[in-house]
């Protein structure tokens, strides 16, 4: 039990460590591992990812390491971690699931790709230019076959390294009341689960409700095409903008607003626009349009879409509907990761307010008054911030809805949450911030409601940081990650809501998933004899360095 | 306000005119004002029971109330009922609830008293300084009272504690910065009319120093206002800390009531009928809050009685 | 010191100018408003600098998997963020001026706007719970001092201070589950139902659907507020009910009751009508909690969420709307302070 000063913030500072390792200078032939942080969040934001660390840190300590576990708020962790690339030796993290990681490209490719350990995503800092370049060849297979095997090797080299230790993919549990909506039209998104755009277009009303409303525990911060500002954020521009091909139920990406998507070479796309489709202010959506979307990113007034149209060099209009894209390089994800991410928006509203903002230093994510003018399936009817988002049927999309609203409601209270679904003041539930054991004992006593849960495409895990020693050797960090039981991290810390997990290309993604990877031999006996094995000895029951490493880190 | 204070001219008069190594009548009349008040005897009955809580915590509850907790099957032992081996059962997350709550008893004082403390020590300073001194040392401080008054009171917590960073020194701090300058109003009044009074330009005339006169004569006077205002911000201390920790914003390395109210809220405690997890610390922090209110009126009802009937 | 002698029942500041007497009427009433102006100017550059000096750089609330250096760069440049500390406070405060707080850092939208949308559901909150809690407080509190003495006033204290002592967000808490998931009688939360609409602003407040959604948060809120009126009540009408002017009527014939009514009740009930004053600048930031609880769409709960993203223009937005309301409250507060009691607007030191 911890205790603390409460009379000031100075008499705890002053109790800081210190240079605990400082000119720890080998006097004999091994040195002693210093003391090693292990960042968390605190349990109130994250009670499962909390109950994880406190339970790996009780396994590891009986490794001979002496582990502190720090809980830091979401703000401060991401400003050590993100900012502080060599300042940090070991957290919990996550990536989470958005329907175009169903490509396993963006985890395969940025997480560990060297040039991006400095800035970008690869922020534990590993490096190894087997990697670079198995990560650079899967982008440029377009053959499937030969995509996969190269994926399966990206996941072994990984599984051999170890520079996170994977925990799980977890199960997001949502749910929907059969009493109001025919059950067989919910569709799961493999990665994703039922809340989905497949669901909202084909969900179909049984009685009286026509409404779906659906709850959400975070506020929407901006409905704009051209920016995401928030998680929740993408539900609506989702079901307001249309986009060329969308990822599928299947988790693959299929033509939407296009007729057709196919590669006339490696570097060369064909495609031809649906007719007939409409945006929501009645004009006809024209291949130009298409263009325009696919142009007004590649300047400087979107910087968060630039990155999906840099791929592209031309673009060439085929007689009305066809469209010829032409690409710097091959790129195998490129249907996932542009084609089924630009909304496409109208010419007619946007080439002026894009005009205007010429020259000036606001961007497209700043303007006061967006025109929400999109072609989708749903359009924006009305906005109460903190309270609800109300989206009604567009009748004249290729894909009508059969509800006649979708309502989002915001509640951050997960205990009235469950109330409400009850009460019918939700009849779907997109998100269940509480336990969701409860949720599963509720849908017992609550006949009509029907929970679904769906593993996730993003995964839960420890990061190493690979700058650091010991976490430099990659022997340590698969002794560290091997001493996890997986099964008691699913169990004791997930509540059987997750599956184990030891890839980044999660197993819902079964043609890209290399089964082989899966349940490593994990446990104290396992992980005693890796450290063993390279050389790690324990004296007086702390763990020491191999004989002659030497490392001149302190612990912060 | 006059009257108030000429009822209690005797006392100090006394107290200038007989110096004796007993302990001052008003420090006498502090101590045993309890029990002259049946609210405040009550108030300080809860608080020792507290108190002897939070010395003995370790002994009250050998669990660590952080350690998650295994069935010999090898499972969490999650959501336990209450029974003999835990007397109130056990969270979602297989942690001891009762030894959360006998463990809250001490983060709960540790807040609630460091910040009465500091709230009578600064009160009184202030109050004392810009009464007896007056002049621009008076308008100054009084401004920056004015200005401490008008920010409002949770959303400055939530502010401070946000960019603070959430750590259970930084309530305390947010508490204290909002709440001393009601005590110090209220003394440098008192302190106003003291300094009139005869027995002090008594000092004055056989050349008492001003420091003397402060502390000597006019301080012991002003004691059960600071007492007052002391009692009353361990409530303050207590329910902010609980609140903003209801927020999200707790201190995660700390075990407090406010800590656990957030957690069985928001793992649904309510819907599971744990009562035995989210009532007794509500429960805890009621009596604590209500202890300093009866404290603090009991001391009014005997230095103060304006409601004599 | 008119009604702070009993801090056990007063709020923790429900204090008043103490130094008024023997000045000018017109002159004091200057002199507060300069006060409070002073004070609340004070404020906004405390809080101006808390904001820009906290650990941390404000970039950090921008860390966004998608942006890299440059787009980071660009941002700060369009948040006036790259410019010396001095000036960005006195555009601060030139845009202050002309009611502009800037842009929200994840909305990208105006944050006056954003929290003018919201304000008027705190207030309705705070104004509707407060004038329940008083109705109920003072009409109980003048009952007590006619009771006292008997077992149920003796009885009824420290139950009121209990009901002060209680974390709100717990009663909140247990009275939704009790109250609308148990029982049905109340909605879950929110505002209004799922996809109400209405014409306008006032026809959804007075709407049945707005009541009932507004019923349940205010049952809680006033639960907490009746205390202070309550217990403010009952020990003025006991001190009024021994000054002069009730002993005269005592000696009249007068019945007691309508001593009660016609006369202690009057001059008892001026402090309270000062606390009430005061009480809507407080509960205004009071309000934050009860608003998690019951998902009401109001400022309090825009101010917790933009704290824990750390959106720096709308929590300080929302700060300051919160804290110019309790400013202009405590003013009013000094207002009928002043022409309220006796003792002042007749010259005499409080």
């Amino acid at each position: 039990m911890k205790r603390r000063t409460m009379m000031g913030t100075a008499a705890a500072a002053a109790v800081a460590p210190t240079g605990f390792a400082k000119g720890a200078l080998a006097q004999s032939a091994n040195e002693k591992i210093r003391k090693i942080n292990f960042y968390t969040w605190p349990q109130a934001a994250l009670p499962q990812a909390y109950q994880a660390s406190q339970l790996i840190a009780q396994e590891w300590r009986k490794l001979g390491l002496d582990i502190d576990v720090k809980p830091l708020q979401r703000q401060a962790q991401t400003a050590l971690i993100w900012y502080g690339r060599d300042k940090w030796d070991t957290t919990m993290w996550r990536m989470v699931g958005r329907p175009e990681r169903s490509d396993p490209d963006e985890f395969v490719y940025s997480l560990f790709y060297s040039t991006l350990a400095d800035k970008g995503y690869d922020f534990v800092g590993y490096r190894n230019p087997d990697y670079d370049k198995l990560a650079e060849k899967q982008r440029t297979q377009i053959d499937k076959e030969e995509r996969r095997k190269t994926i399966f090797a990206a996941q072994e080299m990984i599984n051999r390294d170890q520079p996170y230790a994977f925990l799980v993919h977890p199960k997001y549990p949502m749910a929907f009341n059969r009493k109001v909506f025919k059950e067989d039209t919910v569709v799961n998104q493999t990665g994703i689960g039922i809340r989905n755009i497949w669901t909202f277009v084909a969900i179909e009303p049984l009685g009286a409700q026509k409404d779906l409303i659906i709850n959400s525990s975070e506020s929407l911060n901006a409905c704009n095409p051209l920016y995401i500002g928030g998680a929740v954020d993408s539900w609506i521009t989702d079901l307001v903008w249309d986009r060329l091909m969308r990822i599928g139920p299947d988790g693959q990406p299929q033509p939407w607003s296009a007729e057709s998507v196919e590669w006339k070479d490696d570097r060369t796309i064909a495609i031809t626009l649906r007719a007939g489709m409409k945006w929501h202010d009645g004009q006809p959506v024209t291949i130009d349009d298409v263009i325009f979307s696919f142009t007004a990113p590649a300047g400087d007034k979107a910087p968060m879409y630039k990155p999906f149209v840099t791929e592209i060099v031309a673009m060439e209009k085929v007689g009305d509907r066809g469209l010829t894209m032409k690409l710097k390089a091959p790129n195998a994800a490129f249907f996932t990761a542009s084609l089924s991410k630009i909304n496409l928006i109208p010419r007619h509203v946007w080439e002026p307010v894009l005009k205007d903002l010429a020259g000036k230093p606001e961007n497209a994510e700043q303007i006061k008054d967006v025109n929400r003018t999109g072609s989708g399936p749903f359009r924006m009817a009305r906005w109460q911030p903190n309270e609800e988002v109300v989206l009604e049927a567009f009748p004249d999309h290729f894909r009508a809805p059969k509800v006649a609203r979708w309502i989002m409601r915001i509640v951050p209270n997960a205990e009235a949450t469950l109330g409400m679904l009850k009460s019918g003041e939700l009849n779907f539930l997109g998100f269940f911030g509480g336990d969701p054991e409860v949720l599963v004992k509720f849908a017992k006593e609550n006949p009509d409601i029907v929970v679904k849960s769906e593993t996730d495409v993003g995964f839960e895990f420890v990061a190493f940081n690979c700058r650091r020693p010991p976490f430099d050797d990659p022997a340590f960090r698969r002794a560290l990650s091997f001493a996890i039981d997986r099964r008691l991290m699913v169990s004791a810390a997930w509540q059987d809501f997750a599956v184990p997990s030891n890839s980044h290309v999660s197993p819902v993604l079964s043609y890209w998933h290399d089964p082989s990877v899966d349940n490593p031999k994990t446990g104290l006996a396992v992980a005693k004899k890796i450290l063993a094995d390279a050389g790690y000895r324990l004296k007086g029951n702390k763990l020491y360095y191999p004989a002659g490493k030497q490392e001149k880190l302190t612990t912060e | 306000m006059a009257e108030r204070a000429e009822e209690r001219g005797v006392i100090p008069a006394q107290l200038a005119a007989r110096r004796s190594w007993r302990l001052p009548p008003i420090v006498q009349r502090l101590l045993t004002m309890p029990l002259r008040d049946p609210f405040a005897f009550v108030g300080i009955v809860i608080y020792l029971l507290f108190l002897l809580v939070a010395v003995f915590a370790d002994r009250l509850a050998t669990t660590d109330p952080t350690e998650i907790l295994f069935l010999s099957t090898g499972k969490v032992a999650a959501n336990m009922p209450p029974g003999a081996e835990y007397p109130l059962g056990t969270t979602n997350l297989g942690r001891d609830i009762y030894a959360q709550l006998v463990h809250g008893t001490e983060s709960a004082l540790a807040v609630g008293l460091s910040a009465a403390l500091i709230v009578a020590l600064v009160g009184t300073v202030v109050g004392l300084v810009a009464g007896y001194f007056g002049g621009w040392i008076d308008a100054l401080l009084m401004r920056i009272a004015d200005m401490a008054l008008s920010l409002p009171f949770l959303p400055f917590v939530i502010v401070l504690i946000g960019f603070l960073g959430p750590d259970t020194s930084n309530v305390v701090l947010a508490v204290v910065l909002l709440l001393w300058p009601n005590s110090a109003r209220v003394i440098r009044s008192q302190v106003l009319s003291l300094r009139e009074r005869s027995y002090v330009e008594a000092a004055r005339v056989t050349g008492a120093s001003q420091a003397r006169i402060l502390f000597v004569h006019i301080a012991p006077n002003i004691l059960p206002l600071s007492f007052v205002y002391a009692a009353i911000a361990i409530g303050w201390a207590i329910i902010t800390e609980a609140s903003v920790s209801f927020l999200g914003f707790g201190d995660p390395d700390n075990v407090s009531w406010g800590m656990m109210l957030q957690d069985a809220f928001a793992s649904q405690a309510l819907s599971r009928g744990q009562y035995a997890w989210f009532v007794p610390p509500g429960v805890c922090i009621i009596l604590v809050v209500v202890a300093g209110f009866f404290i603090s009126r009991g001391y009014e009802e005997v230095f103060m009685p304006r409601l004599r009937r | 010191m008119a009604e702070a002698h009993d801090p056990s029942v007063a709020d923790y500041r429900a204090t008043s100018p103490e130094d008024g007497g023997g000045r000018a009427p017109m002159k004091l009433v200057l002199e507060r408003f300069l006060h409070n102006t002073l004070a609340l100017l004070a404020v906004i550059t405390i809080l101006f600098f808390m904001f820009r000096l906290m650990p941390g750089s404000p970039l950090a609330a921008f860390i966004n998997d998608n942006l890299n250096e440059d787009q980071q760069k660009a941002m700060l440049q369009q948040f006036g963020l790259d410019r010396p500390m001095w000036q960005q406070y006195l555009i601060y405060l030139a845009n202050l001026a002309r009611g502009e707080m800037g842009l929200s850092f994840f909305q990208r939208r105006p944050v006056t706007g954003i929290l003018l949308e919201v304000l008027p559901n705190s207030l309705i909150l705070t104004l509707s719970s407060l004038i329940v809690a008083y109705v109920f407080g003072v009409l109980a509190g003048a009952w007590l001092a006619w009771k006292r003495g008997s077992w149920i006033e003796r009885a009824a204290v420290p139950v009121v201070l209990a009901t002060r002592a209680a974390p709100e967000f717990w009663i909140g808490m247990v009275l939704l589950a009790l109250l609308s998931f148990k029982l049905g009688w109340f909605p879950s939360g929110g505002a209004s139902s799922p996809g109400e609409a209405y014409t306008s602003n006032w026809q959804r407040i007075f709407s049945l659907d707005y009541l009932q959604h507004l019923a349940l948060p205010v049952i809680t809120l006033a639960l907490y507020l009746q205390g202070l009126p309550l217990l403010l009540m009952r020990s003025n009408m006991l001190e009024v009910m021994h000054e002069e002017f009730v002993t005269m009527a005592r000696m009249k014939g007068l019945s007691e009751w309508r001593i009660v009514i016609g006369h202690a009740a009057r001059n008892a009930l001026l402090p309270v009508v000062t606390a009430f004053a005061l009480g809507v600048g407080l509960s205004m930031g009071g309000n934050v909690v009860i608003e998690t609880v019951f998902s009401w769409p109001g400022i309090g709960r825009m101010l917790v969420q933009a704290v824990s993203v750390h959106d720096y223009p709308l929590a300080q937005g929302a700060f300051l709307m919160i804290a110019a309301v309790l400013a202009v409250m405590n003013f009013v507060a000094d207002l009928l302070y002043m022409t309220l009691d006796p003792r002042v607007s007749h010259g005499r030191a409080g």
